[in-house]
């Protein structure tokens, strides 16, 4: 299958941009709604308390932490994809990048939400910044949620900057296309690109650095959201599995969730020629690999645990593996590792339709397992006189809800205005007639190695 | 030398009476949340009697433990707050600062005890109970974290009137609402830095013991019992 | 004459030109290459390659392990507070935070000299041509002196399909 080259490409490419159908303000408007109704719950629940969820003593956190580790997780698609294929020149991550990158910044800008919506009096969030205030005291740098405000922050600006960089020459291609206000607002985005030689080489070396500094932070990122457990003392959080555990489950779900929105997107926008069946393919592997560490990592943590029997720790193994939880868990066994493993082990069943469900079923299995690291614990602690169980209820869902569907919605809105396969990539990604391609080199780090 | 609070709980006294938790509601304007709320898990008690049974019938034994803050030396709940809400004090207090608190609950997360509790919803009192409400003490507003201060407002008044009698203070003078109401005065406070005083002669009893020992958060309540089968 | 310049379809015809605006004794830092997409295949895109992106990079880096430092530890120092026996100057936990603040300063000087030294920030300089986001590339000169004018015109001459232009 032939990638269409030249003036093709830039026209297929550009062509959610200069059409839109009645189906994308469909969508959108559906979107919307739900978005509308998950800010609605937000704003009920400041208004009347906390209490309006279905949290207790003493299970503090629930649903909104579930979803605050569940959306930091996905958008760890974007780093390994764009970042390590771009520093091991990986050439078939040409036409996936931006569909990555994108999932990044939008799961990050969502997931960043959620320590706001949890907090008992979230208009004081900004307390988190160090500023000289008036109360003389600054953030507590020992807590992990002031950690999470650093991570989560250097993470965003980074990911968000390395969305924003390579989209400028595309801005310039819009720009050069275009009539009018098009011309105007893509002529500010693109701010002073022509794409000289010495643009480009600036522009590379950036990206370079921009690979470079971005992986170790993204590991730091869910590290630090997994020390949101771990540094507490109680049964089953305190383990120092966690950190390499969450930054694999994230890694883990991010894939699956850059599956599912290519597969969408080569649906909706036709993109066939493009997004190729092996494209899936090589992320289905992919996908396959973390499965299976994903199931060596709990493993480990539980044979520790068994094997250690600790009393207090056997309460929320058993509670998970034969209790109340145990149809949770064992849902979240099967959609995070038998289900992918056999799909995507066997080659007849890893096709672009097999890689989507395998990816639905980590999506599902990964939320899950978020779930059961949060909610059984806090319910199963040291005193069993406090044990308690915990039951969301609406305000709770409708905003879990909301957050997919701004997701979805922003993605949406994404495309429409900006192409979603990055067509200077791809471009550079051709070469031309043999006999002119030289040697690789050192510096031949845009386009592909030859042999 | 400083102060160092701590309090010791004699178990065989204790009989589940509820005196310390309903003194300690009055004392510290702990709203009750109403039967719904405490269905779902909302009650917010200070001190708690937890209450086990033991044993096969006919041999039945309930035990009695009031547990409140341990006011620990290695507190969990005071590194993981971001905003300094809780933090200890130079007498050996966990403080909670109403003021600082954004409700991340992480605190409450982090103490192996569960005594931290959240405001869920504001706080109300019906006619005429309001006319109840200690002045001493702050109303809590929804969103915040709070627990058991061994009653750091009698602490203070009674280190205040000590200087302004311009005496030192006597190791009795200051007694915790629950202290206070205990009718088998099972609940005895005072300075651990002070070798003769009766909370320093229990917590060096061989009858006691700390909760959750192992966990390591070096609590300073001292719990008393019989070390018999019987 | 603001710019003299050619539009070409194939990368070897605009090698060629820009060959021969060499010899007609134009120096490589006169010479501009306008291209949809790096180019790599071809010589004429190791034009201008030198740049201090990862100089800025480090430097941004340094500043940000330093602000870091810095500011755990006055912080803690500032208004000291017991919490949990933990130490008050934390080296631990601020080794996070200083990590976070390097990468974060080496991100932000790295974009930061993205934009000024690739001339992002100012208004678009003379030379372009929208033709070359269809696909060609542009090869010419800004500021030409006009007797140069016919040798330039000769170099850039190159092939079957080339459009000459002035601005």
């Amino acid at each position: 299958m032939k990638t269409p080259t030249g003036n093709q490409l830039t026209t297929d490419l550009l062509r959610p941009l200069e059409r839109t159908s009645w189906r994308f303000y469909l969508l959108s408007a559906f979107l919307g709604c739900f978005v509308v109704a998950g800010l609605s719950a937000w704003f009920y629940q400041m208004y009347w308390g906390f209490g309006v969820t279905g949290l207790l003593s003493p299970i503090f956190w629930g649903f909104f932490i579930t979803d605050f580790v569940f959306w930091i997780g996905i958008s760890h698609a974007g780093t390994l994809i764009s970042a390590i294929l771009r520093l091991v020149n990986a050439g078939w991550r040409r036409p996936v990048t931006r569909c990555a990158e994108v999932i990044t910044a939008f799961a990050l800008m969502i997931g960043g939400l959620f320590p706001i919506i949890h907090l008992g009096r979230p208009w004081l969030f900004f307390w988190l910044l160090p500023y000289p205030s008036r109360r003389l005291i600054w953030p507590n740098f020992r807590s992990p949620l002031v950690w999470d405000f650093f991570a989560i922050t250097g993470y965003l600006t980074g990911s968000l900057l390395f969305l924003f960089l390579p989209m400028i020459p595309d801005f310039a291609i819009v720009r050069d296309r275009s009539t009018g206000l098009r011309k105007k607002i893509y002529g500010v985005l693109a701010l002073g690109w022509r794409g000289t030689t010495s643009q480009w080489h600036r522009l590379e070396s950036a990206m370079q650095i921009m690979a470079v500094a971005i992986i170790p932070v993204a590991v730091s990122v869910h590290t630090i959201v997994s020390f949101d457990f771990s540094m507490a003392p109680v049964p089953m959080w305190h383990s120092t599995i966690f950190g390499p555990y969450f930054v694999a489950g994230a890694i883990f779900s991010g894939i699956a969730g850059l599956i599912i929105a290519m597969a969408v997107l080569r649906k909706t926008l036709h993109l066939q020629d493009y997004l190729h069946p092996v494209h899936f393919e090589n992320l289905g592997k992919l996908l396959l690999t973390m499965s299976l560490l994903w199931g060596y990592f709990v493993f480990n943590e539980r044979l520790a645990t068994w094997y250690g029997n600790d009393p207090a720790e056997m309460a929320v193994f058993r509670v998970t593996q034969s209790g109340s939880f145990a149809p949770l868990f064992w849902t979240m066994v099967i959609c995070n590792f038998l289900l992918p493993v056999i799909i995507l082990g066997i080659r007849r069943t890893r096709t672009i339709a097999g890689c989507v469900i395998a990816s639905f079923g980590v999506c599902v299995g990964m939320w899950l397992e978020r779930f059961l690291i949060v909610v059984p614990t806090l319910g199963h602690k040291y005193l069993p006189f406090t044990w308690a169980s915990y039951r969301p209820r609406p305000t709770e869902i409708i905003i879990t809800t909301a957050t997919f569907a701004a997701m979805v919605l922003l993605y949406t809105l994404f495309a429409k205005f900006v192409p979603i396969i990055a067509i200077w990539e791809m471009k550079a990604g051709e070469h031309p007639s043999p006999d002119m391609t030289p040697q690789a080199t050192a510096e031949h780090r845009l386009g592909d190695m030859h042999a | 030398m400083a102060h160092k609070w701590g309090m010791a709980v004699d178990l065989d006294r204790c009989d589940g009476c509820g005196a310390c938790v309903t003194a300690c509601h009055a004392e510290n304007n702990i709203p009750t949340v109403g039967d719904l709320q405490a269905a779902r898990g909302r009650a917010m008690h200070w001190i708690r009697v937890e209450r086990y049974f033991e044993g096969e019938f006919p041999d039945v034994r309930v035990k009695f433990r009031p547990v409140m803050c341990q006011q620990c030396d290695a507190a969990p709940c005071e590194p993981v707050c971001p905003t300094y809400a809780s933090n200890h004090t130079e007498e050996g207090l966990n403080a909670q600062v109403y003021n600082r608190c954004i409700g991340t609950r992480y605190c409450a997360n982090a103490c192996p005890y569960n005594v931290r509790f959240f405001d869920f919803f504001n706080p109300s009192w019906a006619k005429p109970l309001h006319l109840q409400l200690n002045p001493d003490v702050s109303i809590r507003e929804v969103g915040v974290m709070e627990k058991c201060t061994f009653c750091v407002q009698r602490i203070s008044a009674g280190k205040i009137s000590a200087a302004a009698e311009k005496r030192e203070l006597k190791d009795g003078d200051i007694k915790p609402a629950c202290a206070q109401a205990c009718p088998a005065k099972a609940i005895v406070f005072g300075d651990l830095n002070d070798p003769e005083s009766e909370v320093s002669r229990l917590a060096r009893s061989p009858h006691g013991t700390k909760l959750l020992e192992d966990v390591g958060a070096r609590p300073n309540v001292t719990y008393l019992e019989r070390q018999t089968k019987a | 004459m603001k710019a003299i310049y050619a539009l070409y379809s194939a990368g070897q015809d605009a090698q060629r030109a820009v060959n021969g605006l060499r010899q007609a004794g134009v120096g490589d830092d006169q010479i501009t290459v306008i291209t949809v997409a790096p180019m790599e295949d071809f010589e004429f895109s190791h034009i201008g390659s030198k740049n201090r992106q990862w100089y800025a990079a480090c430097a941004g880096g340094l500043v940000g392990l330093l602000f870091g430092t810095w500011l755990t530890r006055f912080t803690e120092l500032d208004w000291p507070l017991n919490t949990g026996g933990m130490p008050i100057v934390a080296w631990w936990p601020n080794l996070i935070i200083m990590f976070e603040l390097t990468m974060l300063g080496a991100i932000v000087a790295n974009v930061g000299t993205l934009l000024v030294g690739a001339g992002l920030l100012r208004r678009r300089p003379v030379l372009h041509d929208p033709e070359v986001s269809n696909g060609k590339i542009l090869v010419g000169v800004e500021n030409p002196s006009e007797a140069n004018r016919p040798a330039l015109e000769r170099a850039l001459s190159v092939g079957t399909d080339f459009q000459l232009k002035t601005l």
